[in-house]
C-alpha cells in the first residue's frame, strides 16, 4: 500500500481540519481528492507529504511510518504545489536542475532527464528561457515537471491547473494521464471535478475533516442513483416560485442558478404537473432532464457546489 | 547548490548596479567636495589619503545593504510558497541555508572588490597592505550578512530585515563621520571608531593601513566577538525554520 491513513486527527487550534479520517491508497492508483474550502484536502496532503504533523492516528507512505523526517518517503514523493514554486529569474533548465538535485540526482542523471521532463512538460525547446517570459500555463507545466525530475513513485498534484488557459489545462491532464498509464500513483486535488472525473480512478470527497465518500465514478453515482434531475430554465427566475418548488412534498431537492432551476425527484415520480404550473408564469424556454453526474453526488453528499465552495 | 545561489544572487543585475556604482558615483563626488573645499572628513586621518578614505568607508557602508543578498533569498526559500517544495525534498535545509550566506558573502566580497580595484586603478587610490585590508571587508560582509539573515530569522518578515538594515545602513557611515566631520572630542572620537560593526571595520583597516597594530586588534577583537555571537544566535533560529 502506497499510502495508509487511519484515524488521522489534525487540529488547528479550535479547528479540526481532519476528524478519525481515513484514506488507503494502493499502488498505481489514481485518486482524485475532491472537497470544498476547509474540507481538509490540502492538510490531508500537508500530513502525507510530512510536512504537518498529526495529533493523533498514523500516517505510513510506502510502509514507512511518516514522522516528517524519513528521507526514503521523501525521495519517492513528487508534490506539485498549489502555488507556482518556481525561480522565475532563473531559466528553466536550471530550475529542473536545482530541483533535482535536491534529490541528489548527479549531474549527469540530470542532464539526461531534464531533456525528457522537458518533452513531457512542452518545454522542450523553451529550457533557456526564464519564466518570467512565460506564460501561466507553461509556468504551471514547470512547476509540475520540477517535482518529476526524480522520478517519483507517488505523484501529488494540489490544484495544479489553478488559473491556466483550457489548453494548458488538457495538456497537463493528459500528462497526468500519461504518468497513471505508466504506473505513477497519483494523488489530485481540484475544485473542477470533470479533471478529476477525467484523470482518477478512484474519487475521495471530502467534508469538514472526513472522507464522506470513496469510490469510482459509477460507485459514487450508484450511491444517488434513482434520482431524477430536471433543469428548467426560465427567462426571469425569482426565489419565491424556488421556495414553492421546496414545498412539494414529492420534490427531494430544489435550486436555483441564474435563470436555471434543478430539481431533484425519486425516480419514477411525474410532478411535472406541479412543477410547470408554479414556473409558467417565469416563461419556461427550455425543459431538459440530466443524468447524475460527480458533481450532483458532490452537491448530494456535501450539499454544497465544489465552485461555490472555493 | 552553491552554485546555482551563485548564479541566482549574480542575476541581479540592478542590485549589482546599486551596490557598485553608486559607491563608486559617491567616492568620486565627496572627492571632489573634499578636495574644492576647505571640509575635513570626519574619519580622515593625517596618514591616510582622502580616496582611500573614501574607498573603504563607501565599501563598507554598502556591504550593509548587500546583506540583502543573503536575506532575500533566505526569505524566498523559507518564507514564501517555495518552502514547501523544499522542505518535502530530502535536501539539507540547514545546509541550504549555510551554502546562501557563502554564496552571498562571496558576492559581497566581489562588490566590494570591484569598488575597491576601480578606485585604486581607474581613481589612482593608494591603499597599502590590500590583501589584508580585503581580510578585514570580508569579515565585515560576513558580519552583515550573518546580521540581515538574523534579523530576518528572527522576525520572519524580509520588510522588517530590509528597514533595520536600512536604518543601520543610514546611521554607521555617519557615525564613522563619512558624510560629514563629527566633532573633534574624545566622546566622538571613541564612536567614531568602535560604535558600529561598521566602525570596528573601518578603524581595523585604519590600523592596517597606518600600520598600527593596537588600533587593528582594539577594533578586530569586538568585531570577531560579534561575528561569533551571531553564529551562536543564528543556531536556533535556523533550527525554528529547518526543523
Amino acid at each position: 500500500m502506497v499510502i495508509r491513513m487511519d484515524d488521522v486527527m489534525k487540529r488547528y487550534s479550535r479547528t479540526v481540519a481532519l476528524d478519525c479520517f481515513h484514506l488507503h491508497v494502493e499502488k498505481g492508483e489514481v485518486i482524485g481528492l475532491l472537497g470544498p474550502n476547509g474540507a481538509g484536502k490540502t492538510t490531508c496532503l500537508k500530513a502525507i507529504i510530512g510536512l504537518i504533523g498529526i495529533d493523533e492516528g498514523t500516517v505510513s507512505v510506502f510502509g514507512l511510518p511518516q514522522d516528517g523526517k524519513n528521507k526514503e518517503i521523501k525521495r519517492q514523493i513528487g508534490y506539485v504545489t498549489q502555488e507556482l514554486t518556481i525561480y522565475e529569474e532563473m531559466s528553466a533548465r536550471d530550475n529542473l536542475a536545482f530541483f533535482a538535485s535536491l534529490y541528489g540526482l548527479t549531474k549527469t542523471d540530470i542532464d539526461a532527464k531534464i531533456p525528457e521532463v522537458a518533452k513531457l512538460i512542452g518545454l522542450e525547446g523553451r529550457l533557456k528561457d526564464r519564466p518570467k517570459q512565460f506564460s501561466g500555463g507553461m509556468k504551471r507545466r514547470l512547476n509540475i515537471g520540477c517535482s518529476l525530475m526524480h522520478d517519483p513513485k507517488l505523484l501529488i498534484l494540489d490544484e495544479p491547473t489553478v488559473g491556466i488557459d483550457p489548453q494548458s489545462r488538457n495538456f497537463i491532464l493528459e500528462f497526468v494521464k500519461r504518468l497513471a498509464a505508466e504506473g505513477t500513483t497519483i494523488l489530485y486535488t481540484s475544485h473542477y471535478i470533470d479533471e478529476v472525473e477525467a484523470v482518477a480512478s478512484r474519487i475521495c470527497i471530502m467534508d469538514q475533516g472526513h472522507v464522506i465518500a470513496n469510490g469510482t465514478i459509477p460507485e459514487l453515482i450508484a450511491r444517488i442513483e434513482g434520482d431524477s434531475h430536471i433543469l428548467i430554465d426560465v427567462r426571469i427566475s425569482n426565489e419565491e416560485s424556488l421556495g414553492e418548488l421546496k414545498g412539494i412534498p414529492e420534490i427531494k431537492e430544489a435550486t436555483l442558478e441564474g435563470n436555471r432551476y434543478h430539481i431533484v425527484v425519486p425516480g419514477g415520480l411525474v410532478v411535472f404537473d406541479k412543477i410547470l404550473p408554479i414556473l409558467a408564469r417565469q416563461t419556461i424556454v427550455n425543459v431538459n432532464s440530466k443524468q447524475p453526474d460527480l458533481e450532483d453526488v458532490f452537491l448530494t453528499l456535501t450539499g454544497k457546489q465544489l465552485r461555490d465552495g472555493a | 547548490m552553491l552554485g546555482f545561489n551563485l548564479k541566482r544572487s549574480s542575476r541581479d543585475f540592478m542590485g549589482h548596479l546599486i551596490l557598485i556604482a553608486i559607491p563608486i558615483a559617491l567616492i568620486a563626488f565627496f572627492n571632489f567636495v573634499y578636495t574644492n573645499s576647505d571640509i575635513i572628513s570626519g574619519i580622515q586621518g593625517e596618514r591616510l589619503n582622502l580616496l582611500a578614505t573614501l574607498t573603504v568607508g563607501f565599501a563598507l557602508t554598502f556591504q550593509i545593504y548587500g546583506a540583502g543578498l543573503s536575506f532575500e533569498t533566505i526569505g524566498i526559500d523559507f518564507f514564501s510558497p517555495i518552502h514547501e517544495r523544499l522542505a518535502c525534498s530530502p535536501a539539507n535545509l540547514r545546509s541550504m541555508i549555510i551554502t546562501t550566506l557563502v554564496s552571498s558573502s562571496v558576492v559581497s566580497f566581489a562588490q566590494t572588490l570591484a569598488i575597491m580595484l576601480f578606485s585604486v586603478i581607474v581613481l589612482g587610490t593608494g591603499i597599502v597592505h590590500m590583501i589584508w585590508v580585503l581580510v578585514i571587508m570580508l569579515l565585515s560582509i560576513i558580519f552583515h550578512q550573518l546580521f540581515g539573515s538574523a534579523i530576518l530569522l528572527a522576525s520572519r518578515s524580509v520588510k522588517t530585515a530590509n528597514i533595520v538594515t536600512t536604518i543601520y545602513g543610514s546611521v554607521a557611515p555617519m557615525l564613522v563621520g563619512l558624510y560629514f566631520p563629527l566633532p573633534d572630542t574624545k566622546l566622538f572620537a571613541i564612536i567614531r571608531q568602535f560604535s558600529t560593526p561598521m566602525s570596528l571595520a573601518n578603524t581595523a583597516i585604519r590600523g592596517i593601513i597606518i600600520e598600527d597594530t593596537g588600533m587593528l586588534l582594539s577594533a578586530l577583537t569586538p568585531l570577531l566577538v560579534l561575528i561569533i555571537l551571531l553564529f551562536l544566535i543564528l543556531k536556533p533560529l535556523v533550527g525554528r525554520v529547518t526543523r
